[in-house]
């Protein structure tokens, strides 16, 4: 009880959000993961050769990208970002109005992308992007008074330039399909695609594993001027896509970008790699298997890139490029640091009363997390064959498969809130073996 | 991260101290078998050294940032986060006050087989809750100390605490 009346007296100087905040995010993520291969089946027969257009495809692709890839990324940034970069939350209220105006936006868009209804299209699009400026204004605040962790709050602005571009884009797509382009379409793709996945997303995802790789490893400080060298080499590669994208030398300039990009990328890897070996804790399970998974599917991404610009006569290229980069990279390295880090913040806001507060490994789930990783690299095998054989069926086995999985991750999201009211007896899990 | 402050660096060398034991400990306890954890020479060993550090350090670090740091955070607008840190020692304490004794006997080799499970299970429990409270420090209590004190009060607080 304590806590919970100095966290109310701090007010808001407190690093520390309530639990309702960030958990109401990642429960948000849970059914939206869900509901993302449950579109994917709805959309199985366009899937393989799908290019872009409106359909379940589509609305499958803004599931995994809006609806839990940026959801979680908000979630775990409102709450990481106060503690990483020494601030105190600039707004309290702030996160609530983001998730009430962005999440019922979000299922608006989809079902608009799905059923080809414009107007539900633009509508979830504007609140989508209301809740996005919103959010690029608290990490803009943030950043600007940022103190420590240099690594973190370079990425950051990289992440937040790009949120810029992604706006604009995102926008201007959304509302070419009411009559209304702020961009040219193929102007508006060439930039919405990097600069949301690799540009927003991707810089998050890099600056934050730079402090959470080395903290659940426990490994020493990690390299901060490699970390920059990496963050300034990503940034230069998502400058010359952009530029690339206004029809300037596009083939050369979207190959040295590649070639930038994977510097940083093989920079970032090789930084990773080392914290994990001098951490002192090694056996980190299956959610670190994933993480490395996901690294090994990140560098798979860029071979597919070089691919499409080299025009590689490979059928369901461009397709295979964006299950590697968002459901490959992006969603596995999310769903497998978010196995750690929900039982993590879980342990934060124990519900008083208890004789001692719970241990991360007490509120974790080991049985559907295993079912999730098993279904989730299943459906990623099943995905990458079924576009490159253009297999409706496959494609419709990989979305059940998948849909198992998230269930499963969405089991274990409820254990955890449920572990925090009800404390099990102390049995640690094997996976939090140190050295 | 790298500390620019000695009492951030002392700390986190002590942590990475108690960790490596730690995880010598856990290692120890998964490699014995249930009956042969009383007469394994390492287990009982690493007891001897695992008592010294729940009599000795853990409340000469715990008590050092009660009245040092903790205070600092709380006035600096951050007192959740030290309330927090502080509810963690309290748990650590009450726990190590509970395996001291268990620690102490298993090292002289005066531990029977239940008391050996017992203390098994509340070893394991030390490690899961050492790390999460490590962690927690690492990331929101040591680099905070960079703004928390000046360069005269680290060097004075970072003497007296390896004086102590």
């Amino acid at each position: 009880m304590k806590r919970h009346m100095h966290t109310f007296l701090s007010g808001a100087k407190s690093r520390l959000l309530p639990a309702s905040v960030p958990f109401r995010f990642f429960g948000a993520a849970c059914v939206y993961h869900v509901l993302a291969w449950v579109a994917l089946f709805a959309g199985a027969d366009q899937f393989p050769h799908f290019s872009g257009g409106l359909g379940w495809p589509l609305a499958a692709l803004h599931l995994i990208t809006l609806g839990v890839l940026t959801m979680t990324a908000m979630g775990a940034s409102l709450q990481l970002l106060p503690v990483a970069t020494r601030q105190p939350v600039f707004a309290l209220r702030a996160p609530a109005v983001i998730w009430w105006i962005y999440t019922p936006g979000v299922a608006a868009l989809a079902l608009g992308m799905g059923t080809g209804q414009t107007l539900l299209l633009t509508g979830g699009a504007t609140s989508v992007v209301a809740g996005l400026a919103v959010y690029g204004a608290l990490l803009a605040h943030n950043l600007y008074g940022a103190r420590g962790m240099p690594n973190v709050i370079a990425h950051g602005w990289v992440a937040l330039a790009s949120l810029a571009v992604l706006l604009v884009t995102a926008l201007s797509l959304a509302y070419s399909y009411g009559g209304v382009p702020i961009l040219t379409r193929p102007l508006a793709l060439a930039l919405h695609v990097p600069f949301a996945a690799y540009g927003f997303m991707g810089m998050l995802v890099l600056g934050f594993s730079c402090v959470l790789v080395p903290m659940f490893a426990l490994s020493p400080a990690i390299d901060e001027r490699s970390v920059l060298v990496s963050c300034i080499f990503a940034a230069i590669a998502l400058l010359g896509v952009g530029v690339a994208a206004f029809g300037i030398a596009p083939a050369r300039l979207r190959i040295a970008a590649l070639v930038v990009g994977s510097v940083a990328v093989v920079v970032h890897l090789r930084l990773m790699r080392h914290a994990l070996a001098t951490g002192l804790r090694r056996s980190l399970g299956g959610s670190f298997m994933l993480v490395r998974i996901a690294w090994g599917l990140l560098v798979a991404s860029l071979l597919a890139a070089l691919g499409i610009v080299l025009e590689l006569p490979m059928a369901g290229l461009p397709t295979l490029f964006g299950m590697l980069l968002v459901a490959g990279w992006l969603l596995t390295i999310l769903v497998g640091l978010l196995q750690r880090i929900l039982p993590f913040l879980a342990s934060m806001h124990a519900i008083p009363g208890s004789r001692r507060p719970p241990t991360p490994s007490t509120l974790t789930a080991p049985r559907p997390l295993a079912i999730h990783f098993y279904c989730h690299l299943a459906a990623l095998c099943c995905l990458a064959v079924a576009t490159m054989t253009d297999s409706p069926n496959l494609t419709r086995t990989a979305a059940v498969t998948g849909l198992a999985g998230a269930l499963a991750f969405a089991a274990f999201f409820a254990l955890v809130l449920w572990r925090r009211r009800h404390p099990v007896a102390m049995t640690p899990v094997r996976t939090t073996s140190v050295a | 991260m790298a500390f620019l402050r000695q009492v951030s660096r002392a700390l986190d060398d002590e942590h990475r101290t108690n960790l490596e034991l730690l995880g010598r400990i856990e290692q120890a306890f998964a490699r014995a078998s249930q009956a042969g954890m009383a007469t394994d020479p390492d287990l009982v060993r690493l007891a001897g050294s695992f008592s010294r550090q729940l009599e000795q350090d853990i409340g000469r670090h715990f008590d050092f940032e009660e009245r040092e740091l903790f205070p600092r955070m709380a006035e600096a607008g951050d007192g959740d986060m030290a309330t927090l840190l502080g509810e963690e020692h309290d748990a650590i304490r009450e726990l190590a006050a509970e395996l001291l004794p268990l620690a102490r006997a298993a090292a002289k080799g005066g531990l029977a087989i239940d008391g050996w499970d017992t203390f098994r299970r509340s070893s394991l429990e030390m490690v899961d809750r050492q790390v999460a409270h490590i962690q927690k420090e690492t990331m929101a209590l040591l680099p905070m100390l960079d703004d928390l004190l000046d360069e005269e009060t680290d060097r004075n607080l970072a003497f007296a605490y390896v004086s102590d």
